[in-house]
């Protein structure tokens, strides 16, 4: 099973918009324009936590220009998530368009539209507010007896624990086996704490919306989402409008990585549109992007593990977990269970395992879905122990890996007991290449040749950690996608997909999983996708589910559609069905000695005979969520002056089953890994006392420039995954949970210092060296 | 509003004398201090008056012992330029990234006069002078002088900075180090400049800045004395702790969103003596 021959698959074909990308021809949101066409601005909140007394909008009203000034007074105030997940969304109801009360610095308070952007801008300060300031608590770890943040009201869909009252956006507790009496079985206990932060997407391309009405009085809404249908969905309720009602279309997308899997900006031009009968749209800036949109969520984490010496192996493991919400609870409960479900199951030997999570809210930005989503936060502390216990045990932490890790036909006890805000679904590993990964990394970063070698030259000694990852592919049993087909006379195939390419490939690999089932090439695929008009549903790019989810429904339509196509070539030639066969777009039989083309074939059923139209139409939900598996090396260089950390090299070797595209699985790999650098390193929100961000803008938020990418090494182990389409799992997500821990472990190697709290900034390593006593 | 590309020195300095510019060389500092919404154009307090193309402004010479940089010299040519002193051109290749490197110009770096200014901490080591021209006068002042404070220097309305101009230096050694979020395009958390001259095993010349750590770069005189003249048997731990110690207080660092107070004084003095270190092993 291992090593099919393919034809399309497994090629790295040029991706199907690249030319219409390169020459600017494809719109991205913000490149449209309407005739007549209202821009829209907000006013944030200043307070961290604040109500509205009085605000007079009279003065901006009478600026020239100024269309509509709407305040929580003039808008809708059904409670509602901004989570783009499938309904009922596992996330609370706690957010309203507009609220007399706000919650945050970069809280929306007033929607001003205009004829253009500067007035909308210039008309906002004219806006006059009085504030009653509320305490407010930026600490995690006091949220509990602090002041309630959330409405009155507020509610879960789901029955999980949500305590408002208490700032409790989500909790959950699970037990395998008996974790206290493992401690005590076990000969040495570790136990640590370890502290992940706010991070940005920092998608070059901002959040944006347009919305127009239609000749028929629809309500079109052009997004930079990653979940159009999700996004049609949540504005019909908030609303009040009907689904029939709204279109959404997602045009090309500049980078979504979890930050346009929310749906904040959708209602606002649609109801802006709605009450002006005018198109209008918004695009942020940078600056609304970092304090108004989306965030990592921040976690702390204590992980505590007991080992046996006899077998060194852990016989128990304690994870908990705080995850800071911030001020509203969009994916409050998933992101957290992640940190558990996408981790703990790795290690599937632990005999007692615990997992204690709780997300919190906060007076801080709002955090949401983030490339990793839990998993990264989860891997961090996870790694890290893993190499103190490999020490303290005295063996190389690969190994330790290696014995330790899921194995092909193995299974976990969390698959079942943990899943996406609910119970999960327990699988067996049906593919996994860890431990070659683990085998072709270390030799790709000449691990025993550097490892424990303290390389020093001048005030620089260099390092090397390594971290070992699972995510998943889609949600089991909730991800859904679907596909349809139909033929054309010259033979192509038009392809209409839900799912959503972000700028990462999708509409390409999706391409490449129809041409290869058919048996035709690329280029005879039309593809059309998100459109929740014209295309079939699809829950949209989150969760790692394109390629597997998305694509299992176009292998699975296009299957359908080929029996059609042999279905009519039967009776062409007057054969049976199963004396054909399909090779390059034409149909033979066995013997070659007759043949059709799919052009022939299309012209025949659509003009000649028993006409009808070639098509298809499937529906994929996955039953497993099979994970891919990574093993990330870092080779790092710290100056002990300045406590700079330099990457020098960066090994990624990943199971993702067949790679469908294997230059866009590379790309995939090295975004997620140079965007997990850029967090382990630099990127970060400073806040001041009133959880302020202090850096919102590119000029002192740094996301990693060319000259910071170390030498890359990307090292593809494949398998064949028997549940996805071509064998294929998951790759998006994967590659950025590892640099953060490989990184600290490297750290560590190099100079003996474990870094617990991340980013890793010159002044936090120079501070743990100092907390840590070391003299350099 | 309305700007004015001037064809020559002279008439630049002319329409100077008469109306209040903003003189614009490069711009890659007051695009940033004064843009708006994107797409806009910046909003200045005052029409531009654009000098990076004048020919009189440009240029690296070499006259009398004496290194000449004129004002509108782009950073990429002085990065380039073998006629510059390599600390000068080390800290220049270290800032922002090509792209600006070509667009921004010493003169334009000195006049904006930022605390985290990278020309700046080698300018002052090297004891350049900056010479102002305006319609009827010429003055020269050391750029210790000149500058005054974050964003304030003491070029008058109707002057330009003519050129940065300072005698060869002689040095033996040499040390510049910048600390910075990332490689490309980040300003400094702080920075080093310093240059030495050993003779003989005496101490001829110590001089040294530092960037960031305060409203302006920081020199020294009165401390750079005490050592200066020294034979290098006397530069022993405790000295170097005392030099340490005497910086300690002209070091006064502020947390912001780049770095915190603690971290910047520690390193600038480990950096200081981490080169005092470098000169006594020779």
């Amino acid at each position: 099973m291992g090593n099919r021959e393919f034809k399309v698959v497994g090629k790295s074909v040029k991706k199907i918009d690249a030319l219409s990308l390169a020459i600017g021809e494809a719109k991205y949101t913000a490149d449209i324009n309407l005739p007549n066409m209202l821009h829209i601005a907000f006013l944030y909140s200043p307070y961290p936590h604040a109500e509205i007394v009085e605000i007079d909008t009279k003065e901006a009203e009478k600026t020239p220009g100024v269309v509509l000034v709407l305040t929580y007074k003039d808008v809708p105030n059904t409670l509602h998530t901004t989570a783009g997940q499938g309904y009922p969304e596992p996330s609370p109801y706690d957010t309203r368009i507009l609220d007399k009360r706000v919650r945050y610095v970069g809280d929306r308070v007033a929607i001003i539209a205009a004829e253009t952007k500067e007035i909308a801008e210039e008309a906002k300060k004219k806006i006059k507010v009085k504030y009653r300031e509320l305490p407010y608590n930026i600490d995690p770890e006091k949220a509990k007896e602090s002041e309630r943040i959330p409405p009155e009201g507020a509610y879960h869909l789901l029955p999980t624990i949500y305590e408002p009252e208490k700032n409790i956006a989500a909790g959950i507790t699970l037990s395998v086996g008996d974790v206290e009496k493992g401690f005590s079985e076990s000969d040495k206990v570790f136990e640590d704490r370890f502290e992940i932060h706010y991070a940005n997407h920092a998608a070059l391309e901002p959040h944006a919306a347009l919305a127009f009405y239609d000749e028929r009085g629809r309500l079109n809404i052009v997004s930079t989402t990653q979940v159009p249908f999700h996004a049609r969905r949540i504005t019909s309720r908030v609303l009040g409008i009907p689904v029939k009602d709204i279109r959404v279309i997602k045009p090309r997308i500049g980078g979504g990585f979890g930050g346009k899997q929310e749906v904040f900006l959708e209602q606002v031009v649609g109801l802006v549109t709605y009450k002006t009968k005018r198109p209008s749209k918004v695009v942020l800036s940078r600056k609304e992007v970092f304090i108004s949109t989306r965030t990592r969520h921040p976690m702390i984490t204590w992980y505590k593990a007991g080992v046996k010496k006899d077998t060194k192996e852990i016989h128990a493991l304690r994870l908990k977990a705080l995850m800071n919400a911030g001020a509203y609870g969009p994916h409050a409960l998933t992101v957290m269970a992640n940190a558990g479900s996408k981790v703990l199951p790795l290690f599937n030997k632990i005999k007692h395992l615990q997992f204690e999570g709780f997300s919190v809210y906060t007076n801080l930005p709002v955090g949401g879905a983030y490339r990793g989503y839990g998993a990264t936060q989860g891997y961090f502390g996870f790694n890290v122990m893993l190499d103190m216990i490999a020490e303290e045990l005295g063996i190389d932490v690969l190994e330790f890996f290696k014995k330790g890790h899921i194995k092909k036909g193995e299974t976990s006890p969390i698959f079942e007991k943990l899943g996406e805000g609910k119970e999960g679904v327990s699988q067996i590993i049906r593919s996994c290449a860890l431990s070659e990964c683990i085998e072709k990394g270390s030799k790709a970063i000449k691990w025993h040749e550097k490892r424990r070698k303290k390389i020093r030259k001048g005030d620089k000694v260099r390092g090397v950690g390594a971290a070992i990852l699972m995510q998943g592919s889609g949600i089991p049993k909730i991800d859904m996608g679907a596909a349809y087909m139909k033929m054309n006379e010259d033979g192509s195939f038009n392809l209409h997909i839900g799912a959503t390419d972000l700028g990462t490939g999708s509409d390409t690999i999706l391409a490449q999983i129809a041409a290869e089932e058919i048996g035709t090439s690329i280029d005879k695929i039309i593809v059309y996708s998100s459109d929740t008009d014209f295309t079939p549903f699809d829950v949209g790019a989150y969760a790692s589910s394109t390629t597997y989810i998305s694509g299992g429904a176009v292998l699975k339509c296009a299957r359908k559609i080929k029996e059609e196509i042999l279905k009519v070539a039967a009776n062409m030639l007057n054969v049976p069905q199963d004396a054909l066969f399909i090779e390059d777009g034409t149909v033979y039989t066995k013997d070659r000695t007759q043949r059709v083309t799919f052009s022939d074939i299309a012209l025949y059923s659509l003009y000649s005979k028993d006409q009808h139209q070639i098509q298809s139409v499937a529906s994929n939900i996955g039953l497993e969520s099979p994970p891919p598996f990574m093993a990330q090396f870092a080779e790092v260089e710290v100056d002990i002056k300045t406590g700079r950390i330099d990457v020098v090299k960066f090994v990624s070797a990943v199971d993702c089953g067949q790679p469908i595209n294997p230059a866009l699985v590379e790309g995939q790999v090295e975004g997620a890994t140079v965007n997990g650098i850029g967090y382990a390193l630099w990127e970060e929100y400073v806040f001041d006392k009133k959880g302020r961000m202090l850096n919102p803008s590119f000029w002192d938020y740094k996301v990693p420039s060319i000259m910071d990418i170390p030498e890359m090494e990307v090292i593809i182990c494949k398998t064949y995954e028997p549940t996805g389409p071509h064998g294929a799992k998951s790759v998006a997500e994967i590659g950025i949970n590892g640099p953060v821990p490989a990184i600290s472990n490297a750290v560590y190697d190099a100079i003996g210092v474990r870094l617990k709290k991340s980013p890793f900034t010159p002044e936090r390593v120079l501070n743990a060296i100092k907390e840590q006593g070391l003299k350099l | 509003m309305e700007g004015l590309i001037p064809e020559s020195l002279n008439e630049a300095l002319d329409a100077l004398s008469k109306e209040r510019f903003i003189p614009v060389a490069g711009g890659t500092d007051l695009m940033v201090r004064y843009k708006r919404w994107k797409n806009l154009t910046p909003a200045l307090p005052y029409p531009p008056l654009f000098i990076s193309q004048l020919k009189e402004l440009k240029g690296i010479y070499r006259e009398n012992g004496e290194i000449i940089i004129k004002s509108a010299t782009e950073l990429s040519e002085i990065e380039k330029s073998p006629l510059v002193p390599s600390i000068l051109r080390k800290a220049v290749s270290q800032m922002a990234s090509p792209g600006i490197r070509n667009m921004g110009t010493i003169g334009g770096n000195i006049q904006n006069a930022s605390p985290a200014g990278d020309t700046l901490p080698p300018l002052y080591v090297l004891d350049a002078r900056v010479v102002l021209l305006s319609k009827n006068e010429r003055r020269c002042l050391y750029i210790y002088e000149f500058i005054k404070g974050p964003g304030k220097t003491e070029r008058l309305d109707n002057e330009i900075i003519y050129e940065v101009r300072f005698k060869i230096p002689t040095h033996t050694h040499e040390f510049y180090r910048k600390v910075g979020t990332r490689k490309a395009n980040a300003l400094s958390k702080l920075s080093v400049a310093a240059l030495a001259q050993l003779n003989e095993e005496v101490l001829e010349d110590f001089r040294i800045s530092f960037g960031a750590v305060a409203p302006t770069p920081i020199r020294r005189m009165e401390i750079e004395e005490r050592i200066r003249g020294k034979a290098l048997s006397k530069l022993d731990d405790h000295l170097i702790d005392e030099i340490a110690h005497a910086y300690e207080k002209h070091i006064n660092p502020i947390t912001d969103q780049r770095s915190d107070k603690t971290y910047r004084k520690k390193v600038t003095l480990r950096l200081l003596k981490a080169f005092l270190y470098q000169i006594r092993s020779r």
